[in-house]
């Protein structure tokens, strides 16, 4: 440049005090002095976790004593068992050695220990104890540190409780989630917690807060997790513990090398499509060392997990012999019946209301073959125990003799056992009924089993989501053993469906990170069109989530969080399907007396009246009869209009009170037993929170009849075509093969060769809506393969939100997901690199192709 | 992750990337500075004037605009120049260059002060290597455009309105500004720098992310 021109603007050197006479009148400017210590918080995520947490647990002081006996309870266990096993001489206590005591001849207790000094030696020379202890002490420091380190931390979170969002911590008990929720909301407008946006949603806070689990619940929903096993002996069987959960989450979101670097992004090489045959060796090689880990490791955990379970389950079981043949949720049925979006509480409220259902379920099912030997071994174990019972009243002594006591004992454990398998005389069972009972608050489950509901093959299903305790414990402690396999040698060969599921289904929300696109709940990306979202949806059958998991999840979350605002296309979804419920509630009100209703409506007559037994009580009942006794179809289905219509906070809560008066449509359905917070608060006597908690119940109730719609509708559409949502999916360990020699991704499909559309043709045969759709799964075998049509028009994007799967989507304003063009995935990054490879004088518009790392200003 | 992000990338010549990058961050910190304060009584006070001054890049067809205080710019030459020491003077290569605003926050006693980035500008560079003095003409005048290209873009970001730390009181004013200059207060910011594609984080985030992850509850 020749000419220069002299521009230099400098600042008056003559006024060093900066402030020409006068300018203090002129310029003054008042400090915003707003200095809320929870404005731009850096840690989102952690942060409302901890919110989330500390609201859990009932506040700081119960978090704590909790925290202070757990770590109590650790130190005694390893201290008891310890004990026992070194400083108990036992031949005392089984009078095999006897005591010389000068005055009495009892034996105490004390006579039992060993001295301090033999005992502190014993320990000392037996190398395996002190390994024990060592490794125990070990943990036991890194729990304490976390306990202070937590402390600390949750400290800070109980002040913003108290200070920002104004709820004192005696008081938090009383408030639900949803209320905390809508506080948080209030005060981002004031304190700026987020610095992205000027107003947080419900969905951000859920996002932040379940992102991690979403990933979990799409990739079990997906098929893509090892956790189905068929073993020689026993045949189709789930496995899924603890242990397991924690290395598939070591692996992917936190251990060292995972595929998220930070709580909030994945890495940037797994968002893109090229090397992702080499970050599957990678991933496989890293799986491969958690897994000889595991293996090491392996006696450790074991010793511990039979410790833990001894010490929490015994006392239990001489408690109550009952309780191991009780059921509970296995993990693997709480990742199945997650819906996106969906908190613990929520989700354990849910399957809690269905349990009593459930086990009555079960209890259908009791073979006659056993029950015949049940009723005979419990008879002649009954005559025994009553002839010792007898002989002891007629005198003691008897139980001085040598076993005896503890054959009474084990006699009365048989009898319990037996009897669990003799079925009640006086009741009885409709299996389909209780099934959709169960439905109406599981609200998932695999299309065959209606109809179904009485086969051993649909109560065996079943069961892998509602297992015995007993089986629960045994899963458990083996799972240290079976862990490590299941990592080597299935979880690895996954490792590239792995990588293509984090790149396909990982999407950047402005504000929120990197989240699992399903849980976007987007119908038009992930919508099913065998579940309500025919024609809305575009998804590839690759992409669409199974069992209808996203326009299940999609209108729970907008029941449950009322003030959500979703995007347009969305909110025309959910307001249809509310009309259509609310269409076929309102009939039934005339058709209900004659329940000749064809599907829909003589299900939800007979939901809403509650168990087949009562049903017949409540058909006569009409509109009237609203304010006494049991709530009828009629009380619950105005009810719900009500709510359906009014979606408002203000207007509902007014109209609950006329219409629900103390009676809550879920009183029609049995078991719904509330949630503990529920009932802690269901007796006091604040309004506002009475309010909100028969809302809450409102919302579950309404919950309940959409899944039951939904359902039924489904099953109507699919028809006899099934054979897509087999419960089983059985092919995922045959398609992991398949994929290692076609570079597919296409887990959860029977047949991938057909079905999913091979990227190479896709682009090609598609009709274009919207230029160059995703291709479901990666070039695998060529991943060079050519710019596709869909590539040149990747533009400057908005950026706000991207699909690393190479689709492009964008947040606007709102938070609203705009679509703009989407682009193949096959390794676009990478030619756009090759494109400008730094030989030649850096072309005009070369950068601006490179769409992920260049211009994310606009 | 509560913090904005921009990204910027440019492809120069050895010989430029000094000044393409003085030429950015200068432009940024151009719109991220203010002048001096001075508090007055009851929790007033002034804004001091800043000046500005137009340099003109030997390299490069381009000249910008820059805070005229040598402090300011004797600090980012230094961040700049290692930076371009650590590229080396190899032929071609890559690397990224970060201009981090942040806000300190206090803590209590267990834990150091929380600096957090309110804002992120991460450029990155390619160098590359040209043959004949022809092509580095052209270069020469690319470069002057795409910078001028980015230098608007800069400005359109800055000018959204988006979140900026609240003006400070008195005692808090060295948690938002950075106050040692005498003539000129940026926000409080923070240069660094990584070369070519190591593309995992640093080893010490790594453990500082591990410890932080065996804490969490």
């Amino acid at each position: 440049m020749a000419a220069h021109f002299d521009t230099e603007y400098q600042r008056l050197e003559a006024s060093y005090s900066d402030s020409p006479p006068g300018e203090e009148n002129l310029l003054v400017h008042i400090p915003d002095g707003n200095k809320s210590p929870w404005h731009h918080i850096e840690n989102l995520d952690l942060f409302f976790q901890r919110v989330y947490n500390l609201h859990q647990k009932n506040g700081f002081t119960c978090m704590l004593l909790g925290e202070v006996f757990e770590l109590v309870q650790l130190l005694f266990v390893v201290g008891f068992t310890v004990f026992l096993a070194n400083c108990v001489d036992y031949d005392i206590l089984f009078a095999n050695k006897f005591v010389n005591h000068t005055d009495s001849s009892k034996v105490t207790l004390p006579d039992a220990f060993l001295p301090v000094d033999v005992c502190g030696a014993s320990i000392r020379d037996n190398v395996a104890v002190m390994f024990v202890l060592m490794i125990s002490g070990v943990f036991w420091l890194h729990r304490l540190i976390k306990f202070i380190y937590n402390v600390c931390c949750y400290w800070e979170i109980r002040s913003f409780y108290t200070n920002a969002l104004k709820m004192s911590m005696a008081e938090l008990p009383y408030f639900t989630w949803q209320e905390v929720q809508a506080r948080i909301v209030e005060i981002q407008k004031e304190h700026q917690i987020c610095i992205h946006k000027k107003e947080l949603t419900e969905l951000d806070i859920y996002h932040r807060i379940l992102r991690f689990k979403n990933y979990m619940v799409a990739m079990v929903n997906k098929s893509l997790l090892p956790v189905r096993f068929r073993p020689p002996l026993l045949g189709e069987s789930v496995f899924y513990t603890r242990g397991l959960k924690y290395n598939f989450e070591l692996i992917f979101f936190w251990g060292p090398g995972s595929l998220f670097e930070s709580e909030w992004s994945l890495k940037p090489q797994y968002k893109r499509g090229g090397n992702r045959l080499e970050l599957a060796d990678k991933l496989a090689s890293r799986i491969l060392w958690i897994g000889i880990a595991n293996l090491l490791l392996c006696p450790v955990v074991l010793v511990w997990q039979i410790l833990y379970a001894f010490f929490s389950y015994t006392e239990v079981i001489k408690r109550e012999p009952g309780s191991l043949g009780a059921r509970c949720w296995s993990l693997y049925g709480r990742c199945y019946l997650r819906h996106f979006n969906e908190l613990d509480h929520e989700l354990m409220s849910r399957l809690s209301k269905g349990y009593k259902a459930s086990s009555r379920y079960m209890n259908c099912f009791l073979s006659p073959l056993l029950t015949v030997v049940a009723k005979n071994v419990a008879f002649f174990a009954g005559s025994l125990l009553a002839v010792l019972i007898a002989l002891t009243i007629y005198d003691e002594d008897v139980l001085a003799v040598e076993h005896v006591l503890s054959s009474i004992t084990l006699l009365g454990v048989c009898i319990t056992v037996c009897r669990s398998f003799i079925p009640d005389k006086h009741l009885v069972y409709c299996p389909e009924q209780l099934l959709r009972l169960i439905l109406a608050h599981i609200h998932y489950m695999p299309d065959h089993w209606q109809g179904n509901a009485h086969r051993y093959e649909t109560r065996d299903q079943f069961s892998q989501l509602f297992q015995y305790k007993a089986v629960f414990i045994l899963e458990e402690l083996t799972s240290p053993l079976v862990t490590p396999f299941i990592l080597i040698f299935s979880l690895r060969r996954k490792s590239l469906e792995i990588i293509d599921f984090f790149r396909n289904f990982t999407v950047e929300v402005v504000g929120v990170g990197d989240t699992c696109s399903f849980a976007q709940m987007d119908i038009r990306q992930h919508g099913h069109p065998a579940w309500m979202s025919e024609g809305k949806t575009e998804a590839s059958i690759y992409q669409q989530a199974e069992d209808g998991k996203t326009e299940l999840s999609l209108m729970h979350f907008a029941i449950t969080n009322p003030q959500w605002q979703p995007p347009t296309e969305t909110t025309h979804f959910i307001s249809q399907l509310k009309e259509r419920v609310q269409r076929e509630t309102t009939g039934d009100r005339q058709t209900l007396t004659s329940l000749s209703g064809s599907e829909p409506r003589s299900l939800i007559a007979n939901f809403l009246a509650g168990p087949p037994s009562l049903a017949s009580l409540h058909l006569g009942r009409d509109g009237s009869l609203t304010d006494h006794g049991p709530v009828g179809v009629n009380d619950g289905a105005s009810a719900l209009r009500s709510l359906s219509v009014s979606s408002t906070r203000g207007s509902c809560s007014s109209a609950h009170r006329s219409a629900g008066h103390a009676s809550f449509a879920s009183r029609a359905m049995p078991g719904s037993s509330t949630d503990a917070r529920t009932a802690s608060s269901g007796s006091s006597v604040w309004e506002g929170q009475l309010t909100s908690l028969v809302l809450s119940e409102y919302a579950s109730t309404e919950m309940s009849i959409h899944a039951l719609y939904i359902h039924e509708l489904h099953k109507q559409q699919s028809g006899g075509e099934l054979s897509r949502h087999t419960w089983h999916r059985q092919d995922s360990d045959d398609s992991s093969d398949s994929v290692t020699e076609e570079g597919g991704s296409g887990g959860g499909n029977p047949n991938p060769r057909n079905l999913i559309p091979r990227s190479h043709t896709f682009p090609i045969s598609t009709p274009i809506s919207t230029p160059g759709p995703i291709p479901s799964s990666n070039s695998g075998p060529n991943p060079d393969r050519g710019p596709t049509p869909g590539q040149e028009v990747t533009p400057l994007q908005s950026n706000s939100q991207r699909r690393y799967g190479g689709n492009t989507d964008s947040v606007g304003p709102g938070g609203r997901v705009v679509r703009s063009e989407r682009v193949p995935m096959g390794g676009w990054a990478e030619q756009g690199r090759g494109g400008r490879h730094p030989d030649t004088v850096p072309e005009e518009g070369s950068e601006d192709d490179m769409p992920p790392n260049t211009h994310k200003v606009t | 992750m509560n913090c904005r992000s921009e990204a910027l990338e440019v492809s120069v010549e050895g010989r430029q990337v000094d000044e393409a990058m003085l030429a950015l961050l200068h432009t940024i910190l151009l719109h991220r500075s203010t002048g001096k304060f001075h508090y007055k009584k009851e929790g007033t006070y002034s804004i001091g004037t800043v000046g500005t001054q137009d340099i003109d890049c030997d390299f490069i067809d381009f000249s910008f605009v820059r805070v005229s205080s040598d402090e300011l710019d004797r600090a980012i030459r230094k961040a700049v120049g290692e930076f371009k020491d650590a590229m080396g003077n190899g032929m071609d290569g890559m690397g990224q260059i970060s201009l981090e605003f942040y806000q300190k926050k206090k803590s209590r006693w267990p834990f150091s002060d929380e600096c957090i980035p309110w804002e992120v500008w991460s450029i990155k560079v390619n160098v590359v290597n040209l043959a004949n003095e022809q092509e580095r003409q052209i270069c020469r005048e690319k470069v002057g455009e795409k910078l001028g290209e980015k230098v608007i873009n800069i400005v359109e970001v800055i000018n959204r309105h988006e979140y900026l730390p609240k003006m400070p009181t008195q005692s808090e004013v060295d948690n938002v500004f950075d106050t040692s200059l005498k003539d000129v207060q940026p926000y409080l910011y923070k240069i660094t720098f990584q070369i070519t594609d190591t593309l995992g984080s640093s080893v010490s985030t790594t453990m500082r992310r591990l410890i932080k992850d065996t804490l969490a509850l």
